[in-house]
């Protein structure tokens, strides 16, 4: 079993990188959101630099989303997903370890990428380092949670906006808590340990829950 | 009980208790907005306003209650693959938003006159909102899948899964949060006074009335619909 | 494993680690996520001054001062510690001195604080004028309208 889901995740993995990789496009997206926040704002580094940690947590939440309706999509299309479907490995792990792929090819670029964004947001050190440590702990988290979307929607033509509109409200306790372990990070009124460790609670729930929804939904819809 | 599971037998019970419903929730609906605003005495510190609460703590417990009749439904749909369930848990979803609407606006307009705010991300109105976006993300996904089996499938795992919003509603007071505390279900009675809890209570079953009204109508209606496309569609191929 | 051990397998696993989860969560919850301070947590977290949230407390009695063209200014406390606001705005109609309040803003110093929207919070007790008289005269009622004056939004309500 070990050796068929490592099998499936390197296959997704060569996959993302043939189609010539959602994760570059996921990287380019959240540039272009940077680049055109300072002109949103207007030329003022300190209400930038108080702002940046939120603006990039909604960056990685928007990048991670926008390329994850393809999750299951694809496989439906060939005929792959009835085969992931009935085969002797469990749907929960199967949909685990292609979440765990997307991951590492579109939200893991973003995390390695956050602190060299973030110096174009006029974020201090300390506070580049806490936004990368929470962005490594919440994209996991939201690219699961997007798994549930991305299933309820695997049948559907255009089901991206759709997806966004599902997923969104449960991202909120992970936009809530990681945004506040950044700025607490960046001197507020508690310690950084008390919302980080909330995210992480809420990333591992979302970690050991969501694909159990998503293969469920899997399931019952592709039935 | 079980004999009105089957959906015919269901539209004739509905057609027998509408009547009886509909005067019942207009009854209550007259008397309870009668002691709120004529007999129930004002508030010692907010005067007036205070009676908005007649509508908008209703309306807050049918929206929670109208996802937990839902996410029941959802059960129904997923376990035992009831139709009824299926389309109980589809005429519910627009009531629900509808009812977390009112809630949502009347809380509001209590919120400028007391508060000072329309609006603020307090811990208790930012999840009625997040209840207020599922609802209409569930609507949504009822409209776009077509097939009604599948959409009813598809509906009853994002209920189910959203169904860990609702003890964050309710305990969302406890966090500091600006909205007041739990005055009415609580240890050691209600806090608010007697002769202002009555209307409250009264209100509150004319609402749960006007819920199950509308939603054996808003039913009624949904098994009307699916039997004009199951002909529609029979007649399609008979035409062929 | 058979595929029914192994399935139970994944299912307690899943739910070992969704224990862990929210364990973890009501850990560190208990360690005050709010949306407003009291007065006494500032000084017990060590608040640095220049940071930005929400406090709040009761307007202490006699406290609160209004010279025209000056900010307003009043003392938050929670019966523990005070903060002293200054605010320039219009306030609320249920701002009164002991009823609860939520101020936005700075911190300047340890205990002073420059509010930019002040917010009344109002309790869950909801009672009549009447009682709420009858109360003060035993000098039970904590809160409100007591030394001020009559509130200005407030009309008589039926019997």
């Amino acid at each position: 079993m070990r050796g068929a889901l490592a099998a499936l995740f390197w296959r997704e993995i060569a996959i993302a990188r043939r189609i010539g990789g959602a994760g570059a496009l996921g990287l380019v997206f959240f540039l272009i959101l940077v680049t055109i926040a300072p002109f949103a704002v207007g030329p003022d580094l300190a209400l930038l630099a108080r702002i940046g940690p939120a603006l990039m947590w909604i960056g990685a939440l928007l990048a991670t989303l926008l390329g994850l309706d393809r999750l299951f999509q694809a496989d439906q299309e060939d005929g792959s997903l009835d085969v992931l479907i009935t085969c002797d490995v469990p749907l929960e792990l199967v949909v685990a370890t292609k979440c765990l792929a997307h991951w590492a090819m579109t939200g893991l670029p973003l995390v390695i990428a956050s602190p060299l964004l973030g110096l174009m947001l006029a974020i201090d050190g300390v506070t580049l380092a806490a936004v990368a440590l929470t962005l490594l702990v919440g994209t996991p988290a939201l690219t699961f949670i997007g798994a549930i979307g991305a299933a309820l929607t695997v049948s559907l033509r255009r089901g991206g906006l759709l997806m966004a509109i599902l997923v969104l409200p449960f991202a909120v306790p992970i936009l809530i808590f990681g945004t506040s372990a950044a700025a607490a990070a960046a001197g507020g009124s508690v310690p950084f340990a008390t919302p980080f460790l909330v995210l992480c609670g809420l990333a591992l729930f979302a970690l050991a829950a969501s694909p159990f929804a998503a293969a469920a939904a899997l399931r019952e819809i592709d039935a | 009980m079980l004999k009105y599971a089957n959906p015919t037998n269901f539209l004739t019970l509905a057609a027998k208790l509408l009547p009886w419903l509909g005067a019942a929730t207009a009854a209550l609906f007259a008397f309870g907005l009668y002691l709120g605003f004529f007999v129930a005495p004002a508030d010692a510190v907010q005067g007036e306003i205070f009676r908005i609460m007649y509508i908008h703590v209703p309306a807050a417990w049918l929206a929670m209650l109208g996802y937990v009749a839902m996410a029941g439904s959802a059960l129904g749909t997923l376990v035992w693959r009831h139709p009824l369930a299926d389309v109980a848990q589809k005429a519910a979803a627009p009531l629900g938003a509808a009812f977390t609407f009112v809630c949502l606006v009347t809380g509001s307009l209590w919120g400028k006159p007391t508060w000072g705010t329309w609006w603020v991300w307090d811990p208790r109105l930012t999840s009625v909102l997040v209840l207020f976006i599922m609802y209409l993300g569930l609507i949504a996904l009822w409209q776009t899948i077509e097939d009604p089996g599948r959409a009813a499938r598809a509906a009853a795992i994002l209920t189910l899964v959203g169904i860990v919003n609702i003890p964050i509603i309710k305990f969302s007071v406890d966090w500091n949060s600006l909205h007041q505390g739990e005055s009415v279900f609580r240890a050691g009675g209600s806090t608010i006074y007697p002769t202002m809890l009555w209307p409250l209570l009264v209100m509150a079953v004319a609402f749960t009335l006007l819920f199950v009204t509308l939603l054996i109508m808003s039913m009624r209606n949904e098994i009307l619909r699916r039997r004009v496309r199951r002909l529609s569609l029979l007649a399609a191929d008979l035409a062929r | 494993m058979t595929r029914k051990g192994r399935r139970l397998a994944l299912i307690g696993s899943a739910v070992g680690l969704m224990a862990l989860a929210v364990g973890l969560i009501l850990f560190a919850l208990k360690d005050n996520i709010v949306f407003f301070y009291a007065p006494a947590e500032l000084a017990e977290k060590g608040v640095q001054p220049g940071t930005r949230l929400r406090i709040g407390g009761l307007v202490k009695q006699g406290t609160v001062e209004r010279a025209p063209g000056k900010p307003i200014s009043f003392t938050v406390t929670d019966n523990v510690k005070d903060v002293a606001v200054t605010y320039d705005g219009l306030l609320p109609d249920l701002f009164r001195e002991g009823q609860g309040v939520v101020v936005e803003g700075v911190l300047e110093t340890k205990d002073t604080f420059r509010a930019d929207s002040v917010l009344a919070k109002h309790d869950e007790t909801y009672m009549p004028r009447e009682v709420a008289d009858a109360l003060k005269k035993q000098g039970l009622w904590r809160g409100g309208t007591a030394q001020n004056g009559p509130p200005t939004t407030q009309s008589q309500g039926s019997p």
